[in-house]
């Protein structure tokens, strides 16, 4: 191959010269500048510039069909946040890094069954207009009647003894209390004139999954880059450990995974691993000057434990002696829940065609694409799209996109299965004596002669009052049940239609604004030649997100002399003032009208240990007493809490003296609890905390918007004001699950996103340098503005005082100490609405204290070369002293990190 | 019939060789391939989302498997 692209390229030359008579000398001095080493881009492959993207979206699901049964759980949503970043080490050898956190929680599917088999079982309350339908609770054993071919039948309600077929299923709704995965990639690449090469890897984290993965990439292009040539090849390797749920898992008959299944403090988990190879290959051809055609044929190879732990299969067992017995009247079916099979391997090939044309009238292109795939466990699928990217005037992008999807069922698939046997069955011997056995003992066999008395198995008599005997039952025949079952609608046949928009917004050089939303409906009756015989699944959900995309090269193409000219430091000079540690907010001002700067912060809190009564260790016992309330004892107490915030800072200079700032941020929080020494014992009814895992919460938290005003600017000081809002744009009503029949109820207050109220956060600061010294101190201050938020409380009010010094290491570098003082209030009112009250963190007066900590920070600033212009900042906040309202867990620190780039 | 595959396999491939082969575009006349409307991939954030939630609720092989890892969702 390299040879035939050779003497392409010699013919294309030859051409070019021959051309050059022809052509007007501007086209041959285009042309000769364009076929220098580099300059030439690769058609569909434009290199990757440097840059830095956020992105917020929000994944919200509809309602399923429960034919009456009320959807009061609330359908599955998602908050998915993401940061990725392009950053060149050399000229041709790039860094590439992404980091996705998603938060979900809601509805989930456990199983399919029969309608009549009532999967979803109402429960009721009392109020004050009578016994009403409070919700619905997931049933997965029961008992159904059948006709002869059994077919599922209905009692009808009005003749009692009237039955009639009733074929229709129903997905049986679980609720998942909100659960946190994170995911980091690394890559790395290098470019040549016509090739190119990378490298990537990254995992995977979720409290029941955790994958890694690594990845190998190439680009070969030839025919002066008309052809493109691409090879790749991936290994990812998964381990699953999934926490059964403490509710359901009675109900489920788990033979088939006994060996994988552990015992972990209560709780019953399920260990599996996987593998997955993946590997393909693609061509990129530009057929004119304005197509381009795309094709790529791909091969997944995967082993192990491929199933999805929480999903069963409802299968109804029917004895056959009674189906047989000559009469017409209906059998019993009994219902079942047993853990899914999946083969244990997977192959699939898909094969990708994307046509890429340029509508010149427009300024459009158009995206037509075209996707097959076939595997062998039956899902085969097709699916077309089909976009517009249109560019309006003004730095406005718009692009609609459509896309259809069809597949086929899983071989395996089937909503629920019918099993011609009884599901425990009794045991007898080889003459047909019922086996009967002391389940303490259960090797000896006992027998019953022709008086119902026990015998041994030599025939003597046995005491009854010296032994505890019952039938010796088994379970039922697996070999009779197909090897592979699942009732999961993902694999099932059915087609899905989705259709949405992204607009694009260039603000200027190298910012951009991006939104996208899309509708997507997944509906049996759409699939390709299908029956749709599987409707019960069908759902519908949208999709919406917000991003901010900043191109650096862009913004130092527009700097020319951003890298080595000492003509940059005179005109940016003035933007140098030495930044405060990295805990402080509002801590510095942009100088210049019209300048822009973006950056990002993250905080991570941790509290562990002791737990704490104002600044003393304290005892379970004195929890259990005096940590709660009065009335209600303390049960459980937190074990770990961590608190993590990502927050995007945008600040704009209008004028001088004055900068603007807006602030979203995004929450994770992430606790356990342990039970009290000396707790008093359950109480049937009452919420209780269940197994091993913790809980998670986590999507947006609250807004911050300020304003920055410049009060003193003298040479060597500085003082300025913070008048800013926070808006209450986090979640302050997060709820546990239904457990053992308990509702969850609120959770935590430390647990719910935000304030829930509209905050006045003031602040004063005072910075000043000499040299190689700088130093400043700053009072702040939070105000809630509303008695309370839409649970019912308010947070308590903040102040904090602080005052900082710091020395240059080197022109680069600085290193800074910090003292802090905070004042926090206890949390007023409570929650208007059920929480379990089972521990102090439930109690409003166990929150806020007085804080005293010592901070230690590094900032950077990189003063020129590549990176130019970025800066970092890092602070660990060691506590000092702390003295506590009530009783709370002991604080262990906090660091903050901190990335800006003036634009 | 094998021999029938190989031919057809052998045709397909003097095909595509034959079409790139004719294909002349003159670095000059690329001004419209290079445009960012033209990438293979114009919105990569888009897709990554889409790519995420199509693969947690549809069977197919996922179209970033090429990059592999992802986590279960399991959802």
């Amino acid at each position: 191959m390299p040879q035939r692209s050779g003497s392409n390229l010699h013919s294309r030359n030859l051409e070019v010269q021959s051309a050059k008579p022809r052509n007007t000398t501007l086209q041959a001095l285009t042309s000769a500048a364009l076929v220098l080493p580099g300059l030439l881009i690769t058609p569909g492959h434009a290199a990757g510039t440097d840059r830095v993207n956020f992105q917020y979206s929000r994944y919200q699901e509809g309602e399923r069909n429960l034919y009456g049964a009320p959807n009061s759980l609330k359908p599955i949503s998602a908050d998915v946040l993401h940061g990725s970043g392009i950053f060149s080490l050399t000229d041709r050898t790039k860094f590439s890094f992404s980091y996705t956190q998603d938060t979900w929680s809601g509805a989930t599917q456990i199983t399919t069954s029969p309608l009549v088999a009532n999967g979803n079982r109402l429960y009721y309350e009392n109020t004050s207009s009578g016994v009403t339908v409070a919700g619905a609770s997931p049933i997965i054993n029961n008992r159904i009647l059948l006709d002869r071919n059994l077919n599922p039948l209905r009692q009808d309600p009005e003749g009692g003894q009237s039955l009639s077929q009733d074929s229709r299923s129903v997905l049986v709704m679980s609720y998942a209390s909100p659960e946190t995965r994170n995911q980091a990639n690394f890559g790395l690449s290098r470019e040549w004139n016509e090739a190119a090469f990378n490298v990537g890897g990254g995992f995977s984290r979720e409290r029941d999954y955790k994958s890694s993965y690594g990845s190998l990439g190439g680009r070969l292009d030839f025919n002066q880059k008309l052809t493109t040539v691409k090879l790749g090849a991936g290994y990812t390797d998964s381990a699953v450990g999934a926490i059964l749920d403490h509710d359901a898992s009675p109900y489920i008959t788990k033979n088939a995974f006994s060996e994988q299944i552990v015992k972990r403090g209560g709780s019953e988990v399920l260990l599996g691993d996987r593998q997955d190879w993946v590997a393909n290959m693609g061509l990129t051809q530009v057929l004119t000057k304005n197509a381009l055609v795309d094709a790529n044929i791909g091969y997944t190879h995967s082993n192990g434990y491929l199933e999805n732990p929480y999903k069963v299969m409802s299968v109804i067992f029917v004895d056959p002696a009674a189906l047989n017995n000559n009469q017409t009247t209906p059998v019993i079916g009994d219902m079942r829940a047993l853990l899914e099979q999946r083969p244990n391997i997977r192959n699939q090939v898909a094969i990708n065609t994307k046509y890429i044309q340029y509508i010149g009238a427009f300024d459009a292109a158009l995206h037509l694409g075209y996707r097959l795939s076939v595997d062998d466990w039956g899902v085969n699928t097709h699916t077309f799209d089909a976009s517009w990217v249109q560019p309006i005037a003004s730095g406005w992008t718009l692009t609609p996109r459509i896309r259809y999807y069809s597949q086929d069922a899983a071989s395996f698939y089937k909503p629920y299965l019918i099993s011609q046997q009884t599901y425990r069955k009794i045991e007898v011997d080889s003459s047909g004596r019922v086996i009967w056995i002391d389940p303490s003992n259960p090797n000896e066999q006992y027998f019953r002669d022709s008086d119902f008395n026990l015998i041994d198995q030599n025939g003597n008599p046995v005491n009854e009052d010296l032994v505890n005997v019952q039938p010796k039952t088994s379970l039922f025949d697996s070999g009779k049940l197909p090897d592979n079952f699942s009732s999961d609608y993902r694999l099932a046949g059915f087609g899905a239609l989705s259709g949405g928009a992204t607009l694009n917004k260039m603000i200027m050089k190298g910012v951009a604004l991006e939104a996208g939303f899309e509708y997507y409906t997944h509906a049996s009756s759409m699939q390709l030649g299908g029956s749709g015989g599987n409707s019960f699944a069908d759902f519908g959900y949208y999709v919406a997100n917000a991003a901010l995309k900043l191109d650096m090269e862009q913004v130092n193409f527009a700097r020319p002399n951003i890298s080595n000219s000492h003509q940059h430091e005179d005109s940016t000079k003035q933007h140098h003032h030495k930044i405060p540690p990295a805990g402080i907010m509002f801590g510095h001002m942009l100088d210049k009208p019209g300048d822009l700067m973006v950056g990002y912060r993250f905080m991570h809190n941790w509290t562990n240990g002791h737990m704490m009564h104002g600044g003393h260790k304290v005892s379970d016992q004195t929890i259990v007493q005096q940590g709660c309330s009065d009335t209600t004892p303390c049960r459980f107490t937190p074990d770990y809490m961590n608190m993590s915030m990502h927050m995007l800072d945008i600040m704009y200079a209008p004028a001088k003296w004055l900068n603007v700032m807006l602030m979203p941020t995004f929450m994770t929080m992430d606790m356990n609890l342990r039970e009290l020494a000396g707790r008093p014992a359950p109480v049937p009814g009452v919420h209780e905390h269940q197994g091993i895992a913790g809980h998670e919460t986590g999507a947006v938290g609250d807004t911050y918007i300020s304003s920055l005003v410049k009060l003193i600017n003298i040479p060597g000081h500085r003082v300025h004001m913070n008048l800013g809002l926070s808006a209450p744009t986090g979640k302050v009503d997060i709820e546990l699950r239904r457990m053992a029949q308990i509702d969850g109820g609120l959770i935590h207050f430390g647990m719910q996103l935000g304030s829930g109220t509209w905050d006045f956060t003031p602040s004063l600061t005072y910075a000043g340098e000499k040299n190689r010294w700088s130093w400043g101190t700053q009072l702040s201050g939070v105000k809630r503005m509303e008695d309370k938020n839409k649970s019912g409380y308010r947070l308590g009010d903040v102040f904090q005082a602080t005052t900082w010094g710091g020395y240059d290491l080197t022109q680069w570098l600085t290193a800074s100490v910090r003292g802090a003082y905070t004042l926090q209030g206890a949390i007023q009112r409570d929650f208007d609405r059920f929480n379990a009250h089972i521990g102090p963190m439930d109690f409003p007066a166990n929150y806020g204290g007085q804080f005293w900590d010592i901070g230690l920070g590094l900032n950077a600033r990189i003063p020129g070369g590549r990176f130019a212009g970025n800066r970092f900042g890092f602070e660990w906040l060691e506590p000092v002293r702390s003295d506590f309202n009530g009783f709370q867990l002991d604080r262990k620190g906090a660091l903050s990190a901190t990335w800006s780039y003036l634009f | 019939m094998r021999k029938s595959l190989y031919a057809k396999t052998k045709l397909v491939l003097v095909m595509c060789i034959g079409l790139s082969g004719c294909v002349h575009v003159a670095p000059w006349e690329r001004g419209n391939l290079a445009k960012s409307q033209m990438d293979l991939d114009p919105h990569p954030l888009q897709s990554e989302r889409q790519s995420h939630n199509y693969s947690s609720r549809e069977a197919a092989p996922s179209d970033k498997s090429s990059s592999g890892g992802g986590g279960c969702g399991c959802y």
